[in-house]
């Protein structure tokens, strides 16, 4: 019974924390401009994140370590400093861009602009690391991070064609634009294939004190968790697809949004859609701050943990608190949250191998996984991702300049 | 024991179980007619600087001498050290030693003075 709970929770924490600004503006966007042509790459996009995430789950319950833990002790520092500084500045690029969703949110609901919310959000997200615990924001934010499922009963509510829903998922050549289908395309998987998604999962494992026997339980939450996830970015996509692309909206500005689910449930689908997009943003912007920090303390050995004091680990507490100033920079200087959405997840797409390739060597390696490694099959999913993501690295810049506009 | 793949970069951590930080640097003594021999551990910025490139661990060890901070690194006697599976023990005190050093000051200096921390 307590095992069922659990699952029960892991699953719904990581479905409420699965949307964010990237996954919503990019599906949206490919709804609206490729009707459901695009679903196959939230489908691919889904498959990956389910395996990376179920393990590095699975390497932080076994070894007890995080992934920076043992980047930095098997590829050594160089490495690490490399991936670091990629890494950090794509993820700030990220939470830089979801404090901006959650300032659009705010101005949707009241009239002021967005640059206005700026300094309030990051104090309210500030605030919320310095005085909670992991469980707070965990399992707190993600379910109130559970309205994100009107999309869902949105998109159901529409009647959409089940059999060209069924047909986008399996791939196919656009037949118009190009460019621009593939760099949608690449965003989405940029936005599903988040690192900051598995790296948070491996520390909040630790955080959790998960032990060896979490394995079983990990998979089925990484695996019910992610799957449900990618269901409401399918969700959003085909409300897109059935309200925004008759209309003649291309999602080229948020307030285009409601849109989604106005013609659904009139004035509240206005208020859901506010919610929705605040509570996601706030809940991946605590994440992505606390994934920087991890990532920081983690890879240079400092004590780290959101259950202690900020006094017991000034060093973990001052990082986390400088991240949030920088990446509210943008948005309180007026950058366009929406621009800064699809840069990042392109930058996102861009950069996946520096943190994929790892998972290649650590989940083969006996003194961390032991029994627990890799077998022929998830290796050659790890592969596959690691071709994926190097194709990805290449294209997405040229698919930027010709697509990205 | 290989050095490298056993005991650089990994975790240490102090007698109480208290993260001090990693071997940043390994030091191997040279003696007339002796096989090198490994006198200490290190840990700090500048070690981990020069290791990436050595004018950037000159820069900023000259950086850090004019701003009054000293660059050089703390130092462990190999002889305190316990070299675990992915883990270095060493029998110190961590908040007493120079590993701690930003630690404390941005204990006492920044973070010790917000309301709530």
């Amino acid at each position: 019974m307590k095992k069922l709970l659990e699952i029960a929770l892991g699953i719904v924490t990581s479905v409420g924390g699965f949307l964010e600004i990237g996954s919503i503006a990019t599906a949206a966007q490919a709804g609206a401009e490729f009707s459901l042509q695009l679903i196959w790459a939230i489908v691919l996009g889904g498959i990956c994140i389910i395996f990376l995430v179920e393990q590095s789950g699975r390497f932080a319950a076994v070894s007890g370590r995080t992934l920076p833990d043992a980047i930095r002790e098997r590829f050594g520092f160089n490495y690490f400093a490399f991936m670091y500084l990629i890494l950090g500045l794509v993820s700030l690029m990220v939470l830089a861009a979801e404090i901006g969703g959650v300032c659009v949110a705010l101005e949707l609901a009241t009239g002021v602009g967005f640059q206005w919310w700026a300094l309030p959000v990051a104090l309210v997200i500030w605030l919320v690391i310095w005085k909670g615990t992991f469980g707070v924001i965990e399992k707190g934010v993600s379910v109130l991070g559970l309205i994100t499922l009107c999309f869902v009963v949105g998109a159901y509510i529409v009647h959409p064609p089940w059999n060209q829903v069924l047909h986008g998922a399996v791939p196919t050549l656009p037949q118009h634009n190009a460019a621009r289908y593939w760099f949608i395309a690449v965003s989405i998987l940029g936005a599903s294939i988040s690192p900051y998604l598995f790296f948070f999962y491996s520390a909040g494992a630790i955080e959790d004190e998960w032990k060896e026997t979490h394995v079983g339980i990990n998979r089925v939450i990484a695996t019910g968790g992610m799957s449900f996830g990618s269901l409401i970015s399918i969700a959003v996509l085909i409300l897109a697809a059935m309200l925004l692309l008759p209309r003649g909206l291309k999602v080229q500005h948020y307030s285009e949004l409601p849109m989604l689910l106005i013609p659904v449930f009139g004035t509240k689908g206005f208020w859901l859609l506010v919610a929705s997009l605040g509570i996601a943003c706030l809940g991946a912007s605590m994440e992505i701050t606390l994934q920087i920090a991890y990532l920081t303390a983690q890879g240079f050995g400092w004590n780290w943990s959101e259950n202690q004091r900020p006094l017991a680990e000034a060093r973990f507490s001052f990082v986390y608190t400088v991240t949030i100033i920088l990446g509210m920079l943008p948005s309180l200087f007026g950058l366009d949250p929406l621009t800064m959405t699809v840069f990042s997840m392109a930058a996102t797409a861009a950069t996946l191998p520096v943190s994929i390739v790892p998972f290649l060597f650590l989940m083969n390696d006996y003194s961390y996984v032991r029994k627990y490694r890799n077998g022929w099959f998830s290796n050659a999913v790890v592969l596959s991702i690691i071709s994926l993501a190097f194709v990805l690295a290449v294209v997405t810049i040229p698919l930027q300049i010709f697509g990205g506009g | 024991m290989e050095l490298i793949r056993d005991c650089l970069d990994k975790q240490v951590d102090d007698q109480a179980k208290r993260r001090m930080g990693r071997v940043d640097g390994i030091i191997l003594v040279l003696e007339p007619d002796q096989p090198p021999r490994v006198a200490y551990i290190e840990l700090g910025v500048t070690t981990l600087m020069n290791r990436l490139s050595s004018r950037v661990g000159r820069t900023l060890a000259r950086w850090m001498r004019n701003r009054n901070i000293s660059p050089d690194p703390y130092r462990i006697p190999w002889g305190k050290l316990k070299i675990g599976l992915n883990q270095v023990i060493a029998e110190v005190e961590a908040e007493k030693t120079p590993a701690l050093k930003w630690e404390l000051w941005l204990r006492k200096k920044v973070i010790g003075r917000i309301p709530g921390a």
